[in-house]
């Protein structure tokens, strides 16, 4: 019997507890990506081993198609997981996580295609792949090897599994909307609704002047957080302009050039929060 | 002698690295082993060589030291550094040192082995771990065997999933080892095999070139063959296409069918697990299609004033009117003129958004839904013809005239704004549009006014020939400078020249360059006086210029200009006989230096043939 949605879910967060992974949840800020939860980006820099693994709610305001395209979502759902440093047996680790949830890589085709990472509202990049199961991508695998435009200390593996496309292929599906969330109850049924209002909302009703407006104080904000050094809460301020880049460009209020300018701004709040937050580990070294 | 094993086993490489290790390992074996591999394996998960016949010691060798002269002053601290005693110093030609015996090649190699794994160079490389080491992606094992001694590791991998450890007996065993264990490590021959399983099915093709990189994405390849659901063949072909090869490195087989590469599993289950994945990118971009095909072209290109055509460049509605007014200086008729309003209408679409390669393919097949005529709609599709210095130009005229239209407008508007390419960095793809309006002009025979072009333009525009046409550089030059008024008639006029034989340019060339010399320093503006012309050579020659009509070239009748030009030559030669140039009286020299000045123009009406050395 193939897993539901959520139990799938259980049984990637039972096997990664087991690896010595610590459970975080869904960060409460809108992220793009689980990247963007501090639970990655901020325990990436450093010297400190860190495992993480965690739900993430994807939010990418301009990939809404109203809850009537089958593979396409304002919201969809990553399984994250860092592993600080990169064990070697990784990838071995990775697939057996494949084979718990009941994929058979014997009787499937699990590749390794070329995917190299980058994002660059957070000066980040790494390189990796997109695995692919009988030519479906399920997980993006990234080593990273800077993050906040710094050279990181220990080389993280991240594991973003793809839950809708995962879920797909573990249930044979066509559709992300017919999956079976719980017994008797389809991802439709959860979320289509939410789809079609929020892209009434991202695509037609977010007010721009308002948004461009806030892009603003929320960098402002950063700074002076930066600068009462609170790296922390000031990291949630990257995080908003970083939202809020992407609901004005899905409401098609960004040009080519300013786009650019945009990200330019992001990517310098993002680098300062980094040096800041790798400032004060090592004063905290230092004390202790 | 020997044969020695190495292995770099990896993580999943991506093709690119393959293919850097497979250039760099012969040199690198060469130079740091001595003796070049006999094969050269790679692959996603190992990069191997072979070498046959390596020597089983290193020779001795003679390390020099200072003369012997010195041999009170030196002899003691060059035995000290290299560990020896003053008395075994030997001398050889004048020169204290010392024999250094060979070693044993299981000595040196680890190190050198070490040296090549470091020594390769790639593109994009990563760290790992603290090692330092540096690579596309980790190392995960490393294997060295000189026959069945092991010199580096203790053990080889099969395939990632059917096979694990294997013990490699002995390096001429590898192969053999690893063909048993599901790998195939020649990237020649999973080569082979794939194109004999694309073959084997027939009728395949690969207009993207996935098979460069697919080669490298399999260790145990398998060819399928699979189909997708007929209702998407609804969907414009090349969107079905690019789905296939950009996103899944699939092989279109023509209608609904493709072909692609396994790396293992049930053929069965694979080939339904791959045909799900198209169908769900056909899918979505079934669904997006009908959401543009719904709007339909002309309320996309209604909605060009909203996107940037790039900074400073105005709106897409902007560049669509400037491409109307192209069109029509550029003589473009009523199919052209549409075929410019609908252009960039595709832009607006969100098909275009999913698959930008795609621009103008896109828009031609909305504005044949829509019912335009085929003109309208094939110049659309061939806007961006050509794409580079030999690819295939537009076939209509309309299309040509588009085509020549938007690299008009791209140019003159990135000049403008300053922004020139320099170097190696050409963001706006100036160059690649200039070798396409050069090639519109001459190969599509699209007449493209010379003076329309802003004189920045014009020279970036006319300095691509040099490189595009098989002429000397030196005819280019000598063309650019003419007479001729439309751009083609550069191309035409650099291989007339090229090919003129001597007899023929000489004595045109003679008069040109000869007076050109003398004439240099006068002033242009100017005229000649006749009223101070009196030898009779000299009013031969006055006359002779008179007649000449180098007017041809404009019309692109060289050989008849050059037949008239050559009709000067021995009246000039006859003037130089006759004439003092520089007379005494300063009047009469400058009027015979601005005679000179005239016969020297109207021949450059057919270039600066001073450029063509002889």
């Amino acid at each position: 019997m193939a897993l539901n949605y959520q139990d799938m879910i259980s049984a990637l967060q039972s096997f990664w507890a087991e690896r010595g992974c610590v459970l975080m949840q869904p960060y409460h800020t809108e992220v793009g990506a689980g990247t963007l939860n501090p639970a990655t980006t901020l325990r990436c820099l450093g010297p400190k081993p860190w495992r993480t693994a965690y739900v993430e709610p994807s939010i990418r305001p301009g990939d809404g198609r109203y809850g009537e395209n089958a593979f396409r979502f304002q919201q969809f759902w990553q399984y994250q997981v860092v592993l600080k440093p990169a064990p070697e047996d990784v990838l071995d680790v990775y697939f057996s996580s494949l084979e718990h949830i009941g994929i058979d890589l014997l009787r499937h085709d699990p590749r390794l295609v070329e995917d190299n990472w980058e994002a660059p509202t957070l000066g980040a990049w790494g390189l990796g792949w997109e695995v692919w199961l009988d030519g479906m991508e399920v997980t993006q695998f990234t080593y990273f090897q800077q993050m906040g435009g710094l050279d990181l200390d220990l080389i993280p593996a991240e594991i973003t599994y793809g839950l809708d496309r995962l879920g797909l292929f573990v249930q044979g599906k066509r559709s992300v909307l017919e999956l079976e969330w719980a017994p008797g109850v389809t991802w439709g049924d959860v979320f289509r609704e939410n789809e079609r209002q929020w892209s009434a909302y991202n695509f037609e009703e977010a007010p721009v002047d308002v948004l461009a407006r806030r892009f603003s104080e929320h960098e402002a904000e950063c700074r002076h957080l930066v600068e009462r050094r609170l790296p922390l809460p000031a990291y949630d301020q990257v995080l908003k302009c970083s939202h809020g880049f992407n609901q004005l460009d899905a409401r098609g209020a960004v040009s080519v050039t300013e786009r650019a300018a945009y990200i330019a701004r992001v990517r310098n709040l993002a680098r300062a929060v980094c040096q800041l937050q790798l400032e004060l580990e090592g004063d905290a070294d230092a004390a202790a | 002698m020997p044969t020695l094993l190495l292995e770099i086993g990896c993580e999943e490489l991506p093709a690119s690295a393959c293919r850097e290790a497979e250039t760099q390992l012969p040199e690198l074996c060469r130079t740091l082993l001595g003796v070049a591999p006999a094969h050269v394996l790679v692959g996603p998960r190992r990069l191997a060589v072979l070498v046959e016949g390596l020597p089983e010691r290193s020779p001795d060798e003679w390390v020099k030291g200072p003369p012997e002269a010195l041999r009170d002053r030196a002899a003691d601290g060059f035995a000290r550094r290299h560990g020896v005693s003053v008395e075994s110093l030997e001398v050889r030609a004048g020169f204290l040192g010392i024999e250094v015996p060979g070693r044993d090649v299981r000595e040196l190699l680890p190190t050198q082995l070490d040296a090549v794994v470091r020594g390769l160079a790639f593109g994009k490389p990563m760290r790992w771990d603290d090692s330092g080491l540096r690579f596309p992606r980790p190392i995960r094992w490393l294997l060295a065997k000189l026959d069945a001694e092991t010199l580096l590791g203790e053990t080889s991998y099969g395939h990632r999933f059917t096979h694990q450890q294997v013990e490699v007996a002995s390096a001429s065993a590898y192969l053999e080892v690893l063909r048993a264990a599901g790998v195939e490590p020649d990237a020649a021959e999973r080569r082979r095999l794939i194109v004999a399983g694309l073959d084997a099915i027939g009728g395949w093709s690969d207009p993207a070139g996935v098979l460069e990189e697919v080669i490298h994405l399999a260790e145990s390849p398998l060819v399928l063959e699979a189909s997708f659901d007929e209702r998407y063949l609804q969907l414009p072909e090349p969107v079905a296409v690019a789905a296939m090869q950009a996103h899944q490195r699939y092989f279109p087989l023509g209608g609904n069918r493709f072909a692609f590469v396994a790396n293992g599993g049930n053929a069965e289950v694979v080939r339904s697990g791959n045909e799900a994945v198209l169908e769900n990118r056909l899918e979505d971009a079934a669904f997006t299609f009908e959401r543009d095909v719904a709007q339909g072209i002309d309320r996309l290109a209604e909605r060009l004033g909203s996107i940037t055509f790039f900074a400073g460049a105005g709106s897409f509605a902007d560049k669509t009117e400037r491409l109307r007014q192209l069109v029509e200086r550029l003589g473009g008729g009523e199919a052209s003129l549409e075929a410019a309003r609908l252009a960039k209408a595709d832009q607006a679409s969100e098909l275009v958004r999913e698959f930008p390669d795609l621009e103008g393919q896109i828009g031609a097949e909305y504005a044949r839904l829509a019912g335009y005529p085929e003109a309208v709609c094939s110049a659309v599709e061939e806007q961006f013809l050509p794409d580079s210095a030999s690819g295939p130009l537009p076939q209509t005229d309309p299309g040509k005239v588009l085509a020549a239209a938007d690299r008009i407008d791209t140019l003159t508007v990135a000049f403008e704004l300053g922004h020139r390419p320099t170097g190696s960095r050409d963001p706006f793809g100036l160059r690649r549009a200039a070798i396409g309006l050069c090639r519109l002009a001459d190969e599509g025979d699209l007449r493209i006014e010379r003076s329309d072009l802003a004189p920045e333009v014009r020279d970036f525009v006319e300095e691509r020939y040099g490189s595009l046409l098989d002429v000397p550089v030196e005819a280019v030059r000598a063309a650019r400078r003419s007479a001729v008024s439309d751009l083609g008639a550069v191309a035409a006029l650099a291989r007339f020249l090229a090919e003129l034989p001597d007899e023929r340019l000489g004595p045109v060339h003679e008069v040109y360059t000869r007076a050109g010399r003398i004439s240099a320093k006068t002033d242009s503006a100017s005229e000649v006086d006749p009223a101070l012309l009196h030898e009779p050579a000299e009013l031969a020659l006055a006359e002779a210029l008179q007649r000449l009509d180098l007017d041809q070239v404009a019309e692109r009748r060289f050989d008849e200009a050059l037949a008239s030009a050559a009709e000067l030559a021995p009246v000039v030669e006859k003037f130089f006989a006759d004439v003092l140039v520089m007379a005494e009286d300063s009047s009469i020299r400058a009027n015979r230096l601005r005679l000179l000045r005239d016969v020297h123009e109207a021949v450059g009406k057919l270039g600066d043939l001073a450029q063509i050395p002889r």
